[in-house]
């Protein structure tokens, strides 16, 4: 965590270009926010959230990028949406977030959970080859590369046993039009990155 | 009925008989004029009859009711016309010619008078857009209101004795996504009057009012407060809470304690939703009937150079207007019996 | 009524069972069920996860096949997938115009009703009590999903009772099952997960009723560790609703495909009298 938190933070000094950041590029004006705690209270995660939502809609008004950056909400967040359906001025919480976490991953910060973000990426990877996912070689790839390869064995055998982890799943025909939609999420990390 | 009506000529119509409405017909009356109180109940009161014990000073607002109820019926310048709804108005010289309509019998009337004071009062949000609280879905889940007729069966004895009650403040309103972006305005003090209450009813109950602020601004109005966190030990927990769960016969309150940041529940057998204030459907109609206008929550809109009155002839106090408690009801009731006291001696 | 369906990747796998199901009892309903050619992957919660220009263009992709099928609804079973593209075609229709996303429920309950829906039942699911298990998506974020009640949602419970069958009053119908977390991080799962079971127990079901992939298979393929982790016995099916709705209309358990579900739900049935 920043070392700024344990001297008093000098309110008066307080930059927040993520504020603004989160205001041009989303849309979304956390000043509506009036701190009720209605987020957090419902959050479906909030016991294993190191910041609730409503903290992290205060960490951005702090300015404290580092640690909205590196903090393990942002890999255990559901998107269950709960956050912003209660919330009474409409905080669109899970798509600040989804920002986040994609401003995160793209900037190179180590995720606190990395076999979620290795989950997601395999998931994206699979589209990118096939147009669709195809869960079964999804496992055994996660399960691989998170060296748990006895994760999930039985429990996998019985699904398998009862049809449902086909090994290969349908293919896009049109893989180009797929294939250039990555193409173009590479180039915006490269120019942001 | 009171007999043949005394008093000068003019004669005010006032619609509704809450605190507001019967404090105009008075100090109209008090001024010399006669007034015709229309009321839709089967007997006059308004909010206060139906409330246990009142902020900041613990009284019984039946009991003031009442006595000013008993000065209404004695009072022979004012004709009380109970269950009677206004159906029309048409405009004449120097006032309204109104049709009244009883709703028990169904016998229409016409009146003339020469200014109308509306006092409607108000009522408190339908809650369903608010499953999340589920009232009227999970037993023990009550609106303000229905809490007040609770803690009167309590205090006679009836019912079963509470464990723990939970009492949520700004259901509905500080809401700008489904409820309305104002203030109700006295909800934190009922609120502690009504956590007050059980403490007393029940001092080994966890009485828990989940709040965002406390707002206690009037002349002994923090000190109340004060006095029911310190001495009655009612525990306020700041957060908004997300949900009630039913679990295990019981309610389950999920919040955040947002002074420590951490989530926490609560297990209610009573869950008390401090809901909304809202106007009575009637007052958009009738504002339109008489000219006047309304806000976008239908509340009474007042002219700009004067706070009591809405429409030439026509005058407003009380919960038709924004959200008030008892007090400001009477003294804006006595404004607008001012006002009109003032438009009848300038006519003559 | 002839309507685009957009089955989803997990219809292709692991919820083969309710894509069949959807399809036959789509197909008794009179509904003209149109996969859309050449779909791909909406993205569902990786993709968004990760860059929303991508998500974006993935559904666009789709909402696009599905306009030059020259049909006005798409509908699709997973609410993963109903929700993004859902999303899509909001941004769309501020441009071009898009074609109207519904999830299955939703066209159910809009596009057929359930009246339509009771007088196609030849075998009533008397008795069986039911805890209706919607999920986040089916109904939030509200804005886009403009569909039920995110709180307090009613639209599978009154198809289910239109069934014949009973549901229970309960308080997690729409909390969440733990979502996308059962192989990254299976705790979030059976905390969550488990949480559902157990108010579904608590308030008297003998199964459950789902309409999203993600939740059948955290509740079903994740019970077994549930029960071993809180020490309870739940032994609670989870069906798909469109399996509950064929049964009701006859078909077998064979093509309703319950020997899929990994909590035995024969046994269930059996002694309800529906097989």
């Amino acid at each position: 965590m920043d070392t700024d938190f344990y001297i008093p933070m000098r309110l008066d000094e307080v930059e927040s270009p993520l504020q603004t950041e989160i205001q041009k590029t989303l849309g979304i004006d956390i000043e509506t926010c009036m701190e009720c705690g209605k987020c957090s209270g419902g959050c479906s995660n909030a016991h294993i959230f190191d910041f609730t939502p409503r903290k992290v809609i205060q960490l951005i008004r702090l300015g404290a990028e580092e640690t909205l950056l590196t903090m393990d909400a942002l890999w255990v967040c559901l998107s269950c949406q709960l956050c912003v359906d209660r919330c009474p001025s409409g905080v669109d919480i899970p798509r600040i977030m989804d920002y986040l976490r994609e401003k995160a991953h793209r900037e190179g910060y180590r995720p606190s959970r990395p076999a979620v973000a290795l989950f997601y990426e395999l998931m994206c990877s699979c589209v990118e080859r096939r147009g669709r996912v195809s869960e079964a070689p999804l496992m055994l790839r996660f399960n691989i590369l998170t060296r748990q390869y006895l994760k999930d064995l039985t429990l996998g055998i019985r699904m398998f046993l009862k049809g449902k982890l086909p090994l290969t799943a349908g293919k896009v025909k049109k893989m180009d039009e797929v294939r250039v939609l990555f193409a173009s999420w590479k180039r915006r990390s490269v120019k942001r990155g | 009925m009171n007999e043949a009506m005394t008093g000068k000529e003019h004669t005010a119509l006032v619609i509704g008989g809450g605190p507001a409405g019967i404090e105009a017909a008075l100090k109209i009356a008090r001024g010399g004029y006669r007034a015709v109180l229309v009321e839709k109940e089967n007997e006059p009161g308004g909010i206060p009859l139906k409330l246990f014990s009142s902020f900041p000073r613990w009284e019984n607002p039946s009991d003031r009711i009442g006595w000013m109820v008993n000065d209404l019926k004695k009072n022979k310048q004012i004709e009380i016309s109970l269950e009677t709804t206004v159906e029309s108005a048409a405009g004449t010289d120097n006032g309204f010619n109104v049709t009244l309509k009883n709703t028990a019998t169904g016998d229409a009337r016409t009146l003339d008078v020469q200014a109308v004071v509306l006092a409607t009062g108000f009522r408190l949000m339908d809650l369903s857009a608010y499953g999340e609280y589920g009232h009227r879905i999970y037993p023990g889940v009550l609106n303000s209101l229905e809490f007040e007729e609770r803690l009167r069966e309590w205090s006679r004895g009836l019912g079963k004795a509470p464990q723990a009650v939970a009492l949520i403040q700004c259901v509905g309103s500080r809401d700008r996504s489904k409820g309305y972006p104002y203030c109700s305005k006295i909800c934190c003090m009922y609120s502690a009057k009504q956590a007050g209450v059980v403490k007393d009813l029940f001092p080994e109950a966890k009485v828990y009012v989940f709040y965002i602020d406390c707002r206690a601004a009037g002349k002994g109005y923090e000190e109340f407060l004060r006095e029911v966190i310190e001495k009655k030990h009612v525990r306020y927990v700041r957060g908004r809470p997300a949900k009630v769960l039913p679990e295990g016969g019981r309610l389950l309150v999920r919040a955040e304690d947002t002074l420590i940041g951490i989530p926490v529940e609560f297990a209610a057998d009573v869950v008390v939703l401090a809901a909304a204030v809202v106007p009575h459907p009637e007052t958009a109609a009738l504002a339109k009937m008489f000219g006047a206008s309304i806000d976008e929550y239908g509340f009474i809109d007042h002219d700009p150079r004067s706070h009591a009155k809405c429409a030439d002839r026509v005058f407003f106090a009380g919960g038709c207007g924004f959200a008030v408690d008892t007090e400001s009801a009477l003294s804006q009731g006595a404004a607008a019996a001012a006002e009109v006291i003032t438009l009848f001696n300038d006519n003559g | 009524m002839i309507v685009a369906y957009y089955p989803g990747c997990s219809l292709e796998g692991v919820a083969r069972e309710y894509d069949r199901s959807a399809r036959l009892v789509c197909d008794r309903l009179g509904f003209g069920l149109q996969e859309v050619p050449d779909w791909n992957c909406c993205g569902a919660t990786a993709a968004h996860s990760l860059d929303h220009e991508l998500t974006r263009g993935l559904s666009a992709r789709n909402l696009a096949i599905v306009g030059r099928m020259n049909l006005a609804t798409v509908t699709t079973p997973c609410p993963g997938c109903s929700i993004r593209l859902k999303g899509a075609a909001m941004e769309a229709k501020k441009e071009s115009g898009a074609p109207e996303v519904m999830h299955l429920l939703q066209l159910l309950t809009e596009a057929a009703g359930t009246e339509k829906i009771a007088s196609s039942v030849i075998k009533p699911l008397g008795g069986l009590r039911l805890a209706a298990y919607y999920g986040c998506l089916v109904t939030r974020p509200r804005a886009v999903a403009r569909f039920d009640d995110p709180e307090q949602p009613r639209s599978m419970d009154r198809i289910l009772q239109a069934l014949g069958a009973e549901t229970v009053d309960w308080s997690h119908k729409a909390e969440c099952c733990g979502g996308a977390f059962a192989a990254s991080e299976t705790s979030i799962v059976v905390d969550l997960g488990g949480q559902v079971l157990e108010a579904a127990r608590q308030a008297g079901a003998e199964a459950l009723a789902v309409a999203c992939p993600m939740c059948q298979v955290n509740l079903d393929t994740r019970q077994w560790e549930v029960e071993s982790t809180r020490g309870v016995r739940y032994d609670l099916p989870v069906f798909y609703f469109t399996q509950l709705m064929g049964l009701a209309y006859g078909f077998t358990n064979r093509a309703m495909g319950l020997k899929r579900l990994l909590v035995n739900p024969l046994p269930l049935l059996k002694r309800k009298g529906i097989l």
